[in-house]
């Protein structure tokens, strides 16, 4: 039973568009994804953000009780910002280090979301988070 | 550091001899062509390619049959246009 | 003896450019001592390319700091096993790595398949020849790994979280898989190349692309097996880029497994396979190179290098080529055999396909939009775990539901009568198994219960598949049931093979949703005397033990750990400090029930000075069927991969090759 048309194409081309689909769906209903910015680029940003940068001290406070301050400031800049995190510290955590966290800027503090603060590994081929 | 310099160049006097070795072995080679299949050879591959589909497909219709996959009238089905098909392969390849 | 180095990699280079220069024109001229030259320079190039690993091993055995290499990546008290595998710790030596795998490999397609594929083999050559061309010139031009210095007193050392069983075999095992790649690929390009229409170079290739599969497959369970009890933050994936980067050609490598088998069976999807194996070559050089430099924000990867713009010029290079050579034989690929219905393997293995590389193309999306947002809108936005779970729900259900259903349909087509009666048990097992976890509690999550009913469902089509075979074989051949058994297995090792494996990725299935799912998390503050409850266990903060070994502070948080009435042991979660590297690695502590798979996750996240601890404790059930998942994946890809002496007399009868050794 030879058909005309090949079904296989008819196939492909409704699947490809059912994959189209569920993806535009799920970018219109989630959103796009969290803006990565340094501690210059904050300024203006009201949403949800992932705050990437170099650990400034003096780290003071309980990341389990009242909360962990410190300074993040641009890899390559001045520009710093006071964080306010809660949550898991990761044991790469240094002052000098690099980390992302996520959080929104309040007041002039970015307030992290607990459980966002990863560190990145200084200079060797290495994974560490928290 | 002499004897890093003379250990690399023992290796690339023997590699390098090595890579030459098929004109060293025949330096008058009476046939250096290629062993490329003909277009003779090529259909002949694709026919003994067929075949050997047409024979597979019988085996496993065979099998999924006996393992109750294939309904009896599937089975008689599908057998007709498949062994013609085998017969088909085998015949072409004989020409 | 770093200048033994430097001029065995340039011999190599050097070796690989003449194999590329003599193989296109041997091959184009059809000139036969000339392609076997260009041949014998891929096996001189790899005992090249091993003298120059040699010296770097011997470098890092001795301890020799003045290779700027050795004195980076190592210490005077690292372990000579560490030292060892130090080989690969850093960018140059992982370059040199990848070359000596590729020159390896590429030694073995030479010699496995000089007798039976000589055509083939003249235009393979200098594709692999070319690839290693690059690799060659990085390490000559752009990362010696030969560079040296005025000795140091002492290297800069390893960093201890790296320093165990995992990742000594975590990036051998994944290079293995994406070197391993390289050689269907480079036969797919043969084949376009010799104007070849037959099947030949799948033949060829089918075990080294299971082969490489596998590696890539075994190296990412390493790896998160690695994450989960050495790192410690309680998850064994995060998505990372560098996850991300092994897992995408893996995927690929999985869809063209299965399309292979179409085109064997069926002479169907011919440029849909070139394309395939394209992508899933280019996905594995894009993973070395995501890895390797700088260019993604990953945790990995954070050092800029010089390497990044080489990679995308030259994974650029490798998809124009590819993609001109399968434009230019295009009318050559054209298949004639159609589908011939919506309800057959042929279709389930399709749809199969495309869910693969849907998932691969959006998990390739999710880790390229930083880059791409950055490059048009000035800054770099990220996905993050939300983006990549629901499309390894969207995509991954209906493909454990395949998993299924695929063994269950007969090849060409299938009446809907006969479905019924296969379909009927596998779908009432699978109903069954549903009602009872809800039972169990597993309703809280519809993703859960999905998840678990088809995991079932698959379970049981594959039980009945071997069932079914056994008693087949058994009516046919007689003996005792387990000769049947074996000897099923024995004469369809691909298909049954394939099926151990679909039952391992089973166990994955269900141990990745039970342990993400159905885990529970608290975390409590604790001084010495408190309890804490999670799910049943009782676990008692009895005190904080410091021990000073010799190169670390090792403290651990003793807690007494109960079910109900009955004691489950001591748990010592805690932190170890290094002096040296002045760095704090977390110790998690890891109670398994080895019964239900269940783990007593707990974590010390946070010791202070007066004695309490902070603790998060989480209890993954059915964890541990991840890395079972492990051994029985090998163990089906080995069945599958094991030679099969009737099907090598068969191929060597079909391409004239008799009473050679024909690579299959």
């Amino acid at each position: 039973m030879a058909r005309k048309r090949n079904p296989a194409r008819l196939v492909i081309a409704l699947s490809v568009a059912a994959v189209l689909a569920v993806f535009l769906l799920y970018t219109s209903i989630a959103g796009g994804g969290t803006p990565s910015l340094k501690p210059s680029q904050l300024a203006g940003h009201s949403g949800r953000v992932s705050l990437a940068g170099a650990v400034v001290g003096p780290v003071t406070g309980d990341a389990h009780q009242g909360g962990l301050h410190f300074r993040v400031k641009d890899i390559k800049g001045t520009e710093s910002v006071v964080v306010l995190y809660v949550g898991s510290v990761p044991d790469l955590f240094k002052v000098g280090r690099h980390v992302v966290v996520d959080g929104r800027l309040k007041g002039g503090t970015f307030v992290a979301v607990p459980d966002t603060l990863v560190t990145k590994c200084p200079s060797k081929y290495t994974p560490k988070k928290s | 550091m002499n004897l890093a310099l003379v250990l690399a160049a023992l290796l690339a006097v023997a590699l390098v001899l090595y890579v030459a070795r098929p004109f060293l072995r025949e330096p008058e080679a009476a046939d250096d062509a290629l062993d490329t299949p003909g277009a003779d050879e090529l259909r002949r591959l694709e026919l003994a390619e067929e075949r050997d589909r047409a024979l597979q497909a019988l085996r496993e219709l065979e099998f999924d049959h006996r393992t109750g996959k294939v309904s009896d009238e599937d089975y008689r089905t599908l057998l007709g246009p498949l062994r013609r098909g085998a017969a088909e392969a085998l015949r072409a390849l004989d020409r | 003896m770093a200048e033994l180095g430097r001029a065995a990699l340039v011999l190599t280079l050097g070796l690989v450019l003449y194999a590329v220069a003599a193989g296109v024109y041997a091959a184009a001229a059809r000139r036969r001592r000339l392609a076997r030259s260009a041949q014998n320079a891929l096996l001189a190039a790899f005992v090249s390319t091993a003298v120059a690993a040699a010296v770097l091993w011997a470098a890092l055995v001795r301890r020799d700091f003045s290779f700027v290499y050795v004195a980076g990546h190592t210490a005077t008290k690292l372990p000579l096993v560490y030292r060892l595998s130090a080989f690969w710790g850093g960018q140059e030596g992982s370059l040199l790595l990848w070359l000596l795998i590729l020159t390896g490999f590429g030694a073995a397609a030479v010699l496995l398949d000089r007798r039976a594929t000589r055509d083939l083999l003249a235009w393979v050559t200098p594709v692999l020849g070319g690839v290693a061309v690059f690799f060659a010139f990085m390490l000559v031009a752009v990362a010696s790994p030969f560079a040296t210095q005025a000795a140091p007193a002492d290297g800069a050392g390893l960093n201890p979280s790296l320093q165990n069983p995992y990742m000594l075999a975590h990036p051998p095992l994944l290079y293995l898989g994406y070197v391993g790649l390289t050689i269907p690929w480079a036969f797919g390009m043969g084949a376009l190349l010799s104007g070849r229409t037959d099947e030949r170079w799948i033949v060829a290739t089918r075990r080294w692309t299971l082969a490489a599969w596998m590696f890539l497959g075994i190296g990412q369970l390493l790896g998160s097996h690695w994450a989960y009890v050495e790192v410690g933050w309680g998850g064994y994936y995060a998505w990372d880029p560098v996850e991300n980067a092994a897992l995408m050609p893996w995927l690929a490598a999985t869809a063209f497994l299965h399309s292979v088998m179409i085109q064997e069976k069926r002479g169907m999807l011919r440029v849909w396979n070139m394309l395939l194996v394209i992508l899933a070559f280019g996905l594995s050089l894009f993973g070395t190179f995501l890895t390797r430099s700088g260019v993604i924000n990953s945790i990995h990867s954070f050092t800029q290098s010089s390497i990044g713009a080489w990679f995308v010029g030259f994974i650029a290079v490798v998809i124009a080529f590819s993609l001109t050579l399968v434009f230019w034989r295009l009318p050559l690929l054209r298949s004639k055999t159609k589908l011939e219905s919506l309800v057959s393997r042929e279709a389930t293995f399709l749809y199969n396909n495309l869910l693969f590389v849907a998932l691969t193309l959006t998990i390739l999306w999710g880790v390229t939009f930083p880059i791409l947002s950055e490059a048009v809108r000035g800054t770099a936005i990220t996905v993050s775990k939300p983006y990549y779970n629901f499309f390894l729900r969207a995509f991954g259900l209906p493909l454990l539901l395949l998993m299924g259903i695929g063994p269950l349909v007969p090849w060409r087509r299938a009446s809907l009568r006969s479905l019924e009666r296969t379909f009927l048990w596998p779908i009432g097992v699978a109903v069954a198994a549903g009602v009872v976890l809800v039972f169990l509690g597993g309703g809280s999550s519809s993703v859960g219960l999905i998840t678990y009913t088809f995991a079932a469902f698959v379970t049981a089509s594959i039980v009945f598949e071997f069932a079914r075979g056994t008693r087949a074989r058994h009516a046919l051949a007689g003996g005792s049931w387990l000769r049947a058994f074996t000897g099923l297995i024995a004469r369809n090792r691909r298909r049954y093979g394939g099926y151990v494996v679909h039952a391992a990725i089973v166990l994955l299935a269900v141990g990745i949703a039970g342990s993400s799912i159905y885990q529970t998390v608290r975390e409590r503050k604790l001084r010495p005397g408190q309890t804490m409850t999670v799910a049943g266990y009782t676990l008692a903060y009895r005190s904080l033990q410091v021990k000073t070994g010799p190169n670390a502070t090792e403290s651990r948080a003793l807690l007494a750990v109960s079910r109900g009435k009955s004691s489950l042991g001591t748990l010592g979660p805690g932190k170890n400090f290094y002096p040296v590297e002045q760095q704090t690695s977390n110790e998690v502590a890891i109670r398994s029930n080895l019964v239900t798979g269940e783990d007593l996750y707990v974590i010390a996240d946070q010791i202070n000075r007066d004695g309490s601890v902070y603790f998060k404790v989480l209890v993954k059930p059915a964890v541990n069927l991840i890395w079972l998942a492990g051994f029985v994946f090998v163990l089906g890809s080995v069945i599958a991969l094991w030679p099969d002496a009737r099907e090598e007399r068969r191929l060597a009868e079909r391409y004239g090759t008799a009473g050679a050794a024909v690579r299959a």
